[in-house]
């Protein structure tokens, strides 16, 4: 939520379009009226909240607005992403953009991808009850509980797959009763998956090679004592590789293409 | 046939013996274990503190997913398991307010379809349909012995077993005990019908130490010790139980045993399942017998003298 210690601006900037139908929305408890197309984000700045923190790509994928808001008439609390969820009348809102959370320090290398690394790790996600709150707050729709209950039993590829659509959000942290940082032990089970568990990719150790074999430095100095205007002239001229391509596209020059 | 079964997540990850062995058994006598989707832990510890429900919640989600796929019936080999679910499911029975008020809190369990990845919010209560049965009392009742019998192609008559059942497969009585917590002999009649000659001993019924041994690993031990010694004393090879934590403490603490009792020479822990597959005859490499911190194979390897070719 911003700076806390910014006082919204008195006057309220009206919407270019005066005609558009306004919802009243409770941000923190006081109301204001947002025109009802907005999401939860662009109301809290339509509403005069600058927001520094608690606001990253606003496109659903940083997980820095993680939001909960309720309706009078009901008693379930709900979640969203501020960016994402657009606002509906008589929202109570409040963003939960950061929960302290405990994370462990690891030697990824040094670790096996095992029930018992994630145990000494987060030995906390053993006190789980299964209560299943973390599934129901989390706004990107995983399986919160299923993943950590994989972890337990050290299904190591099956908590990474499922736990795959994490946003680090943090929303069912702040609600573990068994005060679980269960996004930090999903990230956890996707590394050790990445190092230890998938295939390696095979063309990513011949870039590599070719790399250190210096099979790209003669291009490299090149492009490095051309001038700014050659460089242009360069980049726009190249040829593109069609938007419709199949796997067995080759550029004409093929002269940069490198041959194991 | 189809049978539901919960494995539980120690038998994942730190005794998959347990797990492989109820398996393949249970696939010779024609069983196909099928698991509850999306299956959680079950709490491992029933809540010892009466106004204290939430521990209910997710044995409670594991027996309504069974009724939601349709069982009647639940089998579990850890006895930690069988405790838990068997007792959810007799106190949701007997307290109709418990039964309200967890089956309130579960109504808002999510599921999300696979598809379109949304929330589906409405999901059915838990009515209490399932039956929550030990593999061994499901060998007794539903399977019955001699079906048992006319499997068997390997016979163990040179084993001298002694059944431990430790606490959690009897007690509290009345309320979970799959025979009579003072005098059990279901185990007993299970050894017996698979083949392997029963030693019974005084200790059968005492506990391992159970999870003190987290705390306290020496007082654990001495209690394994102590059942140990007593089944050594009474003439058994082996001794066979059901529970992931007893084998924890009998098997894996008895170098921490030997150090601390030099009388001490060491004795193979072998599940019940591992003796049942054995005796219809599972290929010995699917048993996880080289897990076992004590070897159990040069004491099995007594048994192939006089194995039945079929």
């Amino acid at each position: 939520m911003g700076n806390r210690a910014v006082k919204p601006k008195k006057t309220v900037s009206k919407s270019k379009d005066s005609s558009e139908k306004r919802v009243p929305i409770f941000i923190m408890g006081k109301k204001y009226e947002v025109p009802e197309s907005l999401t939860i984000q662009k109301a809290l700045e339509y509403a005069g909240f600058q927001l520094i923190r608690g606001c990253g790509c606003r496109g659903g994928i940083c997980g820095a607005c993680g939001t909960v808001y309720r309706f009078p008439d009901s008693y379930r609390i709900e979640v969203g992403l501020a960016c994402q969820t657009v606002v509906e009348p008589n929202m109570y809102i409040t963003q939960i953009p950061f929960f302290p959370a405990n994370k462990a320090t690891y030697d990824l290398e040094k670790l096996e991808p095992t029930g018992s690394t994630v145990m000494a790790l987060y030995p906390e996600i053993f006190k789980c009850v299964g209560c299943g709150t973390c599934t129901r707050s989390c706004p990107m729709d995983i399986d919160v509980m299923e993943y950590i209950s994989l972890a337990i039993r050290g299904d190591i590829a099956g908590a990474a797959e499922l736990s795959f659509d994490c946003v680090m959000c943090g929303l069912c942290t702040a609600r573990c009763p068994a005060e679980e940082a269960q996004y930090n032990v999903g990230i956890l089970t996707r590394r050790l998956y990445g190092r230890h568990i998938a295939p390696r990719a095979k063309h990513v150790a011949e870039s590599v090679e070719n790399i250190q074999k210096k099979r790209f430095d003669k291009g490299l100095k090149t492009l490095k004592s051309m001038n700014l205007e050659s460089l242009k002239r360069l980049y726009n001229d190249r040829e593109i590789e069609p938007d419709m391509a199949d796997e067995f596209w080759e550029p004409e020059d093929k002269k940069y293409i490198i041959v194991q | 046939m189809k049978l539901h079964y919960y494995p539980g997540c120690t038998l994942k990850e730190k005794t998959t013996n347990l797990d492989d062995s109820t398996r393949a058994a249970m696939e010779v006598l024609g069983y196909e274990l099928v698991e509850p989707e999306n299956w959680t832990c079950c709490g491992a510890e029933f809540p010892l503190t009466e106004e204290k429900i939430v521990g209910l919640a997710a044995p409670t989600r594991i027996l309504r997913q069974v009724e939601l796929e349709g069982g009647d019936k639940v089998v579990t080999t850890c006895a930690f398991c069988f405790n838990v679910l068997k007792r959810t499911n007799e106190a949701l029975l007997k307290d109709p307010l418990k039964h309200k008020r967890i089956n309130a809190y579960l109504r808002d369990d999510i599921k999300i379809d696979p598809l379109t990845k949304k929330k589906t919010t409405d999901f059915a209560e838990y009515h209490e349909t399932v039956w929550v049965l030990h593999l061994m009392e499901f060998i007794k009742y539903q399977i019955g012995y001699d079906k048992v019998k006319s499997h068997i192609k390997r016979d163990l008559a040179n084993l001298k077993v002694a059944p431990y059942y430790g606490c959690r497969l009897l007690r509290p009585a009345g309320e979970v005990g799959i025979d009579i917590p003072d005098d059990p002999h279901i185990f007993e009649e299970f050894l017996e019908n698979i083949g392997c000659e029963v030693v019974d001993f005084p200790f059968k019924q005492e506990c391992c130490g159970s999870y003190i041994s987290v705390s306290l690993p020496d007082a654990a031990s001495e209690a394994s010790y102590q059942i140990l010694r007593s089944a050594r004393y009474c003439g058994a090879d082996m001794l066979a139980l059901s529970c992931p934590l007893c084998y924890y403490n009998l098997d894996r603490r008895q170098d921490r045993i030997k150090e601390r009792f030099f009388d001490f020479t060491g004795m193979p822990i072998l599940f019940f399942t591992q003796l049942l597959a054995l005796a219809l005859g599972v290929d010995e490499k699917v048993l996880g017998l080289d897990q076992h911190y004590y070897d159990p194979r040069p004491v099995l390897s007594k048994m192939h003298k006089t194995e039945v070719v079929s």
